[in-house]
């Protein structure tokens, strides 16, 4: 039983606030990754669950257990630091060694158990050197092997790829999912790459400026985001919003913004409007951008192949717009198209709060 | 790659250079070989530089018919003491002033240079009062606290920066692997603080060493008196300076400070770079 619950969480540091009032739940054995742009509190709030920071209110439990007032050594949680923090001045088998050395096991189990948290990260043939000889990547693993070697009921993991290079981020991503699916432990991954949120979590906290913005499977921050924020932080190119107020009632409902008028007949709202020509936030994704002769003239300011697929920058009645398509399309910058929305991907947003309007029954 | 342009400008640095060392170490030159002239050359006109006869007579009467060693191993006493106190002191209060935080700590690592505003000789009398009061006039101790006084400020202020460069991180992953702050301290912030700790030790040694003022003025009797004031003491008169052992004295004096720097030089110069490891 190792699930943590963060209850109305704060942490400020003198007039700032790193962490505002959050509660979050992460299941025993889940996979969850804090997703937000930096400075956004994500360490603070990996440091205050650790034990290294404590909160200015609030409640941490792991497990059954509120944590607020225990040192980290007693919390039975190994943490990945963002900078790998490795002991310089000992060897790569001493740094996996030293949690061991000192939860006083003893001798021949620690070797054992460097051992084997060696040949899980392929170290072996490095065990003698010191962490200034070792590449990124290497340090990396030395980081992980040394949170892997106790076994510890909650990982924590710091922006652990975000030093290593493209490729080697992307086989670190794969391997990291091996790992857990092996040792089924909770894991808490903060990054503030998307794609890394993405594809390896079960679930998303979304962060900004200290605050939760929404929680849920990766899937579901995608195509039913809580607010405009989540919506234009997930996905790259990031959604299109066009401002503009709302007009009319029932099927007759249409989004208005200058002279532009788009039927939204088929969006169930949330609630209904407890104001008339409420303003809002329409936002698109750019897949969801296309040719029809039916809509509205645009121009293309910019056409970026990338070889599987194009990114069209339109002007769309003054406003910028960023579509994805085909990658053999024949168009040119200069030229006026004809575009139209999918209708039931279209995301509506209060403009006052960002609070998503329709609801996700049409997703 | 080297051009005749090249091969000039190494050239004209290099005598250049050697310029520089020979003006700074022609007094330590005629020091030394004064020390081994006998008496009857030191005065001959013109001056010559290489001795006529190598003597070690001056040694020998300095080591056997004065307390010399006495006073050697008075200094000795003071350099190790209050090197001692003072890194302990100062490894900790400069890990205090980086790592925890709480009111005024800022102000109070500005204050400790503050110290360095106040003359010694405004603090004299009063020291010399305390150490009366205390009953340690004329100790050894006494001198050990009067020159902590002014050491230890220098030393926080230095450790604090030597100690600044090492990661947070570091000491968070100790306690996070299960170390208390205690441990935390000594596993892995020591250790990166050593060379630091190994600068800073040697500087508080030299500047023990060499201590003449608070020496002079808290001192007066030949049992505590260090080096440097009971060699000036007992070789320099209103009516006469023995010049051959007063040299003899000041090569034995400088030899421990030079066999000092000649192992542990690198500290000197490393160690400021001593930051930990990012990929
Ligand atoms: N020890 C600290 N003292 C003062 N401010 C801090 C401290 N740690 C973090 N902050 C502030 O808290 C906010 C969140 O920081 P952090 O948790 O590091 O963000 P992230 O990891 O998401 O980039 C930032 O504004 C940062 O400046
Ligand atoms: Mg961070």
């Amino acid at each position: 039983m190792s699930g943590i619950r963060f209850e109305n969480v704060s942490k400020r540091f003198g007039g700032v606030t790193a962490v505002d009032d959050l509660s979050l739940e992460i299941g025993s054995g889940e996979f969850v990754s804090i997703l937000g742009p930096s400075g956004c509190g994500k360490t603070t709030l990996l440091r205050m669950l650790a034990g290294l920071e404590r909160p200015t209110g609030g409640t941490i439990s792991i497990g059954d257990r509120v944590v607020n007032e225990l040192a980290p050594a007693q919390r039975n949680i190994a943490m990945v630091f963002q900078t790998y923090a490795l002991y310089p001045h000992m060897t790569v088998a001493g740094n996996i060694e030293y949690p061991l050395r000192k939860r006083r096991v003893a001798k021949d189990e620690r070797v054992r158990r460097v051992r084997e948290a060696a040949a899980v990260l392929e170290l072996e043939a490095l065990l003698d050197r010191k962490p200034r000889e070792l590449s990124g990547g290497q340090q990396q693993r030395v980081a992980l092997g040394r949170a892997l070697v106790r076994d510890p009921a909650v990982f924590l993991l710091d922006e652990p790829l975000s030093n290593l290079d493209a490729k080697l981020r992307t086989h670190m991503r794969a391997e990291l999912i091996r790992l857990h699916r092996r040792i089924g432990r909770t894991m808490v991954y903060v990054t503030h790459d998307q794609l890394e949120a993405m594809t390896m979590s079960q679930r998303i906290a979304v962060l900004r400026d200290g605050r939760l913005q929404q929680f849920a499977p990766p899937r579901d921050i995608y195509a039913r985001p809580g607010n405009d924020f989540v919506a234009g932080f997930i996905g790259t190119p990031s959604m299109n919003f066009l401002d503009g107020r709302l007009k009319g009632t029932g099927s007759g409902r249409t989004f208005r913004s200058g002279d532009l008028s788009l039927p939204l007949g088929m969006l169930p709202l949330t609630d209904e409007m407890p104001e008339p020509d409420r303003r809002v936030r329409l936002g698109i994704r750019p897949e969801h951008i296309h040719f029809d002769r039916q809509g509205e003239p645009a121009r293309v300011n910019l056409v970026e192949p990338t070889g599987h697929e194009t990114i069209l920058v339109f002007d769309y009645r003054g406003n910028e717009l960023v579509a994805r398509m085909d990658g053999d399309i024949a168009i040119e910058a200069g030229d006026t198209v004809k575009l139209a929305f999918r209708a039931e991907k279209m995301r509506l947003f209060a403009a006052a709060d960002g609070r998503r309007l329709n609801d996700d029954s049409t997703a | 790659m080297s051009t005749p342009a090249r091969i000039a400008r190494r050239f004209l640095f290099n005598v250049l250079a050697w310029a520089v060392v020979l003006v700074i170490a022609f007094p330590l030159l005629w020091m030394l070989l004064t020390s081994v002239k006998p008496s009857s050359e030191l005065f001959v006109i013109p001056p010559r530089l290489l001795p006529g006869e190598i003597t070690f007579e001056h040694y020998r009467r300095l080591l056997t018919e004065t307390p010399f060693l006495t006073y050697l191993r008075n200094s000795a006493w003071l350099a190790a003491g209050t090197t001692l106190v003072v890194i302990s002191i100062a490894t900790l209060g400069a890990h205090s002033l980086v790592r925890f935080s709480y009111p005024g700590r800022e102000r109070l690592a500005r204050l400790v240079l503050f110290t360095y505003l106040l003359p010694s000789v405004v603090l004299i009398i009063p020291l010399y009062l305390l150490m009366a009061g205390l009953g340690l006039a004329n100790t050894l101790t006494s001198l050990i606290i009067a020159y902590t006084t002014f050491a230890l400020p220098y030393a926080l202020w230095l450790l604090r920066s030597f100690m600044k460069a090492i990661p947070d991180d570091l000491e968070s992953a100790a306690l996070v692997d299960g170390a208390n702050r205690m441990q935390a301290f000594v596993d892995v912030i020591l250790p990166q603080a050593l060379p630091g700790i190994i600068s800073t030790a040697m500087f508080t040694a030299i500047l023990a060493w060499n201590e003449y003022f608070y020496a002079l003025v808290l001192v007066n009797n030949d049992a505590a008196r260090p080096l440097t004031t009971g060699v000036i003491n007992m070789l320099v008169t209103s009516f006469n300076i023995e010049w051959s052992l007063l040299m003899a004295a000041s090569v034995m004096m400088s030899l421990p400070l030079i066999v000092v720097f000649a192992f542990l030089q690198r500290y000197l110069t490393r160690g400021f770079s001593a930051g930990a490891i990012k990929g």
